[in-house]
């Protein structure tokens, strides 16, 4: 970095290094994003376009779970129809043949926090967090029986134009409940606290949240990793992934394994949009807030490999630093002056790239071409 | 009229011999349908029906655009994401270049760029006064500059279309379709960076561009007649039959001698310059050049519009546009604040109507029990909602007002889902609308082939069986085609 020298003088090592933890923030973002991307990819090859109006839900409903105004009863009622039709979902996905009784215990006990959370308002961020996931985990599965189940044979494009209109509703869904405005998101302020370390003889003030977002992500995905390869169902849908006619022949119920990929999917995105709107203190309006992640994160997806789940984090770390610390790289000086508004293009135009000389990715398998 | 050569006897019941096109007629009527539109035109634009002119021109412009995102998406096959990118252009472009100076300066004033000189400079009045045609440059003269400003704009919008083709051919499907919308994206995102904004004014645009052609029936509907002319006459040419034929299968074609790759990209282009075509006058419709005039949602109700009509026809996307810009400029009474009762019952309505549909889908398709849980959930639920909603119109709690943002575009999510589930070719199929399908007649002449076909089928004695309805095995489809349309 040669020619940073006396450039700048706000390019120290403190600088250095609070790009560097924001990159990773946001790469884990995105990361928890592409993970939902890459899933259903895998098992069904349809590109979810509406996978970024998913990580929109997730995040304005843990908002409206966030917010300490008294809920309205019929809305109260609602949400816990929603979780416990959510919960019972899933009971019936691991009714029978697929019965596991960690994951049961697990969500269970998940379910049990979120009751317990609710009432108390210290873990309220917690709880509205687990309790986001849930509704949007519920859906997503909601998503895939009425919209993409029906289309199970039918052409690819049918497909993808489904995903769109499911996209569409959902934004215009979130207009019609959220209101189309920006809002404001508060988490606690232990999590918005300042967190100060020294780097190189200079002070770096950064929040908590820095350290939040990669943990809960790492969290999320060593268990989504436990559980793809040490549970019957994560054994079903790699199964599935391979070769979905002979799963079922060998009696894997597919539909089953194709709605909790949605369902993990739909999760995972509610995570990230909580944390989202924890990290930057707001979220936007509802018909837009989900375009420019969504889109961004599937193009973690594509540059990782699409179809990996490996592929996914990477992809979606590594975007975050292409983003972020790129633009922090480049000097301060007049020539470059407003470089960060092109930040969003630098994931479009990574993604054409890596589209185009590597379609499988950094990580995943050869997609050769088949006739 | 002609009967089939050899055929003694009427045809058997149910079978009707082949009947040539009647040309003349064909042509009287399509000479009759245009005055018709004409004098419905002029009829309008004499009208006091501001809302009328709007919505008819609203429905040339965006008709112009699905005719033209057709061509991709419906006749070569091609799922393309990126229309209103190609619009933005056409539009940004359009609007400058016949931008009044004035506006043009103030862009300039406001942009950082060293690119503001240029500009400025930037106008088809500039370019004439430089060559010394006064005449082009004068005030009264304007139509023939936003033609020139219209050409040019679709031709930037086809250089990109160029660019955005490109990855058509090493890139199929999915892939393809995410790439269109980056792209479609990213063009967005250009036009709002500093670099760009000495010509868009950033995200806020320019305002000032000449109404008079956007909202003008005549210009719109002349340049969609133009529009479709091309389309159609396009579909049946020879490079209509390769972009068919890239469409049903990429690999046969290219066997049969179709260089898909320069096919591809060709179909990129010339829908690209359409669609930059319509951004202009979409531009001149508003009045201004904004970015969020061209957010995704332009090409999602295109989407919708060619998924409704009948992906690949040219009449089944006016029939999608028409739907869409019906919805969208009618569909106030959505939108508007009703009390909670009425929502309810709404609500209810539609939930009945669901179980009605799903109902006799099920018995359309003889799936047993015809009643499951698709129809009595949703029949169920909707006759709660709306005893609810009727019964408890009364209480304070339902008569808070709630006001439907974003309905219009709920109704035509849900319509293309329902469509894509239950009717996936859309109301036209691949076919078009000709005179000869409406009377059921063949365009060309039979084959010698069809013609003993038919002598065959019409024999007297097999008649006699084919009345009992004794069904021969060999039941092709020679002996079945009755006329129809073609497509």
């Amino acid at each position: 970095m040669f020619y940073l020298h006396g450039i700048d003088p706000s390019f120290n090592g403190a600088f250095f290094a609070g790009a560097f933890v924001r990159s990773f923030q946001l790469g884990s973002l995105y990361a928890l994003i592409a993970l939902g991307y890459t899933m259903v990819y895998g098992i069904i090859r349809l590109i979810n376009f509406a996978h970024g109006e998913v990580f929109m839900v997730g995040a304005f409903a843990a908002y409206f779970l966030f917010s300490r105004t008294p809920m309205a009863w019929p809305v109260a009622v609602v949400v816990a129809l929603v979780v416990t039709y959510g919960f019972m979902q899933i009971l019936n996905f691991w009714r029978g043949r697929m019965t596991d009784p960690l994951v049961l215990a697990g969500g269970g006990v998940a379910f049990l926090v979120v009751a317990v959370a609710l009432a108390s308002t210290r873990l309220g961020w917690l709880a509205a967090m687990v309790a986001s996931m849930f509704i949007t985990g519920v859906l997503g599965v909601t998503i895939d029986k009425v919209a993409y189940k029906p289309l199970r044979g039918a052409p690819r494009n049918s497909m993808l134009i489904t995903a769109i209109a499911v996209s569409f509703f959902l934004q215009n869904f979130g207009i019609l409940a959220f209101s189309n405005r920006q809002t404001p998101f508060r988490p606690p302020s232990f999590f918005t606290g300042p967190l100060q370390f020294g780097v190189l003889g200079e002070t770096l003030y950064t929040s908590w949240m820095v350290v939040l977002v990669p943990v809960v992500t790492a969290v999320l995905v060593v268990g989504l990793t436990l559980f793809v390869t040490r549970t019957r169902l994560g054994k079903a849908m790699r199964a599935t992934a391979q070769d979905a006619e002979t799963a079922r022949m060998m009696g894997v119920n597919v539909d089953r394994v194709i709605a909790t990929t949605f369902l993990l999917g739909s999760m995972l995105a509610a995570a990230a949009g909580v944390m989202w709107g924890m990290t930057f203190g707001s979220i936007n309006q509802p018909a837009i807030f989900g375009i420019l992640p969504g889109i961004k994160a599937f193009a973690a997806a594509v540059i990782g490999g699409i179809g990996s789940l490996p592929g996914a984090v990477v992809g979606g770390v590594l975007l975050g630093f292409l983003e972020n610390f790129l633009t922090a790289l480049l000097p301060r000086t007049h020539a470059f002056a407003g470089i960060t508004e092109y930040k969003d293009t630098f994931a479009f135009l990574a993604m054409i790239v890596i589209l185009l000389v590597r379609p499988s990715g950094i990580v995943g398998e050869d997609l050769s071409e088949k006739v | 009229m002609s009967t089939v050569k050899g055929a003694a006897t009427p045809a058997a019941a149910g079978y009707r011999p082949h009947y040539t096109a009647n040309r003349l007629r064909n042509t009287l009527l399509s000479l009759g349908g245009m005055v018709v539109l004409v004098l419905l035109l002029a009829l309008v634009d004499g009208g006091d029906s501001i809302k009328l002119k709007q919505v008819l021109a609203l429905f040339a412009i965006w008709g112009i655009a699905t005719v033209s995102l057709n061509l991709v998406n419906g006749v070569t096959g091609i799922l393309s994401l990126g229309h209103h990118g190609f619009m933005l252009i056409g539009g940004y472009a359009t609007g400058l270049l016949i931008l009044p100076a004035a506006q043009r300066e103030n862009i300039a004033a406001s942009a950082r760029s060293s690119l503001s000189d240029f500009a400025i400079g930037l106008s088809v009045e500039n370019w004439a006064r430089a060559l010394g045609l006064e005449a082009l440059a004068a005030p009264e003269t304007i139509w023939a500059r936003f033609l020139i400003a219209l050409f040019i704009g679709g031709l930037l919008a086809a250089a990109f279309g160029v660019v955005v083709g490109f990855p058509s051919l090493r890139l199929r499907g999915d892939y393809l379709a995410i790439v269109t919308f980056a792209f479609g994206e990213a063009i967005r995102l250009l036009a709002s960076t500093p670099m760009m904004s000495s010509f868009t004014n950033g995200a806020l645009g320019f305002a000032g561009v000449p109404t008079g052609f956007g909202k003008s029936l005549w210009w719109t509907f002349g340049l969609l007649s133009i529009t479709v002319f091309v389309m159609a006459r396009l579909k049946y040419s020879s490079y209509g039959r390769a972009l068919q034929g890239i469409r049903e299968d990429e690999i046969a074609a290219e066997a049969m001698g179709v260089n898909t790759s320069y096919h591809k990209v060709l179909a990129f282009a010339i829908s690209a310059f359409f669609a930059g075509v319509s951004g202009g006058l979409y531009v001149s419709w508003v009045g201004t050049a904004r970015l969020d005039l061209f957010l995704f949602f332009l090409t999602f109700y295109y989407l919708v519009a060619i998924s409704v009509g009948g992906t690949g026809s040219v009449t089944g996307a006016l029939i999608g546009t028409a739907l869409v810009v019906v919805v969208r400029q009618y569909g106030d009474p959505l939108e508007e604040a009703y009390p909670l009762s009425t929502w309810l019952v709404a609500l209810g309505c539609v939930l009945l109507a669901t179980a009605l549909v799903a109902y006799l889908v099920r018995r359309h398709r003889r799936t047993r029990p015809t009643a499951g849980p698709l129809v009595w959930v949703p029949l169920a639920l909707g006759a709660a909602a709306v005893a609810f909603g009727v019964f408890g119109a009364g209480a304070t709690a339902l008569q808070r007002e709630w006001q439907g943002f974003g309905m219009r575009a709920i109704t035509l999510s849900i319509l293309l889902i329902a469509i894509m589930i239950l009717r996936p070719a859309g109301v036209m199929g691949r076919r078009e609308f000709t005179w000869s399908g409406l009377f059921r007649e063949r365009l060309d002449e039979p084959t010698d082939e069809e013609r003993r076909q038919d002598a065959w089928l019409t024999n007297p004695e097999l008649a006699a069986s084919l009345a009992q309805g004794v069904d021969d095995e060999d039941d092709d489809d020679g002996a079945t085609a009755s006329g129809g349309a073609v497509g």
